[in-house]
């Protein structure tokens, strides 16, 4: 917040490529609510796999995946609750009320697929220990990903625009950027825009992680008992 | 002195040739961090290409910046790696091991383990290093020197901080906090901050000593800055040992069987 103060106090300008103070730091937020709401799935699948406890919960008569799904969504929606109200009390008091209400809804609906989507990503990470054993890198690697070209520490609108781009076609920019920007601006052919391009990903990574987990669960080896 | 040296260079050829047991893991977790933190400084040369300047700190400043800090993390994770655990072994009563060896406790048990990937940041803060070009002796010096002091005083906020477990019990969330809020707010530059947020940068988390201020040392061979972080160097790595001998007469043994690996 202090940066971004700074920035605009000494560009000596109200808005800065279509964001005022006020936008940056709601869109900032809320950015950091969905980060820091999100939860350690590929840990804990990756854990699983190493110490072999999968094949305890493999044989439930339930669908693995889905049951982290559920897992998941309780531990978010706990934190999600925290960080918004703790976020927003602080924002508010430093830049005033928070942008138009009416578009709320319609945020919602973008964060819940956005959770869907890093679910997913999480979920490839997490598999992929029955490869690696070890996925603490790609863990930093994606987190560093959704910080930067998911546009937690910098709007993407601050982007070069070859670089800006890029970024907005990628899986990151529509699990952060896309609810984040329309909250500040929540409008319908943006919404509309967004909403094509989260699906469209999801759809795509949620194949990619079926057919990850099939194979994955195929070469499944338990030392000991 | 001496046999303390060898003590800790024998513990750490160990520890690495344990780490080294697992090679892809190993190169993994070295290669994955130089590379999440090369991807956490593509940050600021996007925000200097937008904006170049900020309060008279521009990219060449955070190379420098990201250089010390990195480097002196990464050596002090990786050649004392209990630092961040040493409240979950005080609170847990797994001091038991060490107090009965004939060795510093607190040297014993910092050392005896190291976190792999801080090699990868130290490698990658060496790498930053070079990007600022600072190729001249003395400043390599200076960034040797600088990063050194920034990875004990580092170590002595840590040890400071975990160091609480031994009246408070399990502190392992607020250690959690001070590690990061350390890490965090020393890579941000400090002409940023003012008034009370200055204060506590240079106090309560004194973040300006592991970047601002060795990295101000190394940049402009300011040598009024060495004094300060000689200072500081002193004063923290005094109370973390004083605060650590004193907790140690309130340790209480968690009788578990243990085994040191």
């Amino acid at each position: 917040m202090q940066l971004w103060k700074t920035t605009y106090r000494a560009a000596g300008t109200e808005s800065i490529n279509g964001l005022t103070l006020r936008d940056t730091l709601w869109y900032l937020m809320l950015a950091e609510t969905i980060m820091l709401s999100k939860p350690r799935v590929s840990r804990t699948i990756a854990e699983s796999v190493r110490d072999g406890s999968i094949a305890y919960l493999l044989n439930k008569p339930y669908n693995y995946l889905l049951y982290q799904v559920s897992i998941g969504l309780g531990d978010s929606l706990t934190h999600l609750i925290f960080n918004i109200a703790f976020g927003g009390i602080v924002v508010w008091l430093l830049v005033g009320p928070p942008p138009d209400p009416h578009g709320w809804p319609m945020v919602l609906l973008t964060m819940v697929i956005a959770w869907l989507l890093d679910f997913c990503v999480n979920a490839l990470i997490g598999l992929a220990a029955f490869v690696t054993e070890e996925v603490s890198a790609f863990e930093w690697i994606y987190s560093k990903f959704l910080l930067l070209l998911g546009g937690i520490l910098i709007p993407l609108d601050f982007f070069p625009t070859w670089l800006r781009s890029i970024a907005q076609a990628l899986p990151f920019a529509y699990t952060i950027y896309g609810p984040a920007r329309l909250f500040v601006d929540p409008e319908i052919p943006r919404f509309l825009s967004l909403l094509f391009g989260q699906i469209s990903w999801l759809c795509i990574m949620g194949l990619v992680v079926i057919y990850m987990y099939r194979r994955g669960v195929t070469r499944l080896s338990i030392n000991g008992g | 002195m001496r046999r303390e040296l060898t003590f800790l260079t024998a513990l750490w050829k160990a520890n690495l040739l344990a780490a080294m047991e697992y090679r892809v893991s190993f190169i993994s977790q070295v290669v994955g961090m130089i590379l999440n933190d090369g991807v956490y400084f593509l940050f600021w040369v996007i925000f200097f290409d937008r904006f170049q300047k900020v309060r008279g700190w521009g990219l060449t400043d955070m190379f420098v910046l990201f250089g010390v800090v990195a480097t002196g993390f990464g050596l002090g994770v990786f050649l004392f790696g209990n630092v961040l655990s040493l409240s979950e072994i005080i609170s847990g009563g797994r001091l038991d091991y060490f107090l009965s060896m004939p060795r510093s406790v607190l040297v014993h048990v910092l050392a005896s383990k190291c976190v792999i990937s801080g090699l990868g940041d130290a490698t990658y803060g060496v790498i930053s290093f070079l990007f600022a070009r600072q190729y001249r002796v003395d400043a390599i010096l200076r960034f040797l020197v600088g990063s050194l002091l920034s990875m004990i005083i580092f170590l002595s906020f840590l040890v400071l901080v975990q160091s609480l477990s031994f009246w408070m019990g399990n502190s392992t969330l607020l250690s959690d906090q001070a590690s990061n809020a350390i890490v965090t707010f020393s890579l941000y530059p400090i002409t940023l901050f003012d008034g009370t947020a200055k204060l506590l940068l240079f106090t309560l988390i004194p973040a300006a000593f592991i970047g601002a201020i060795p990295a101000e040392f190394i940049r402009a061979s300011d040598w009024k800055q060495l004094l300060w972080l000689l200072l500081a160097t002193l004063i923290f790595l005094t109370l973390s040992i004083f605060a650590f001998h004193r907790g140690l007469r309130r340790y209480e043994s968690g009788s578990a069987i243990q085994t040191q690996v």
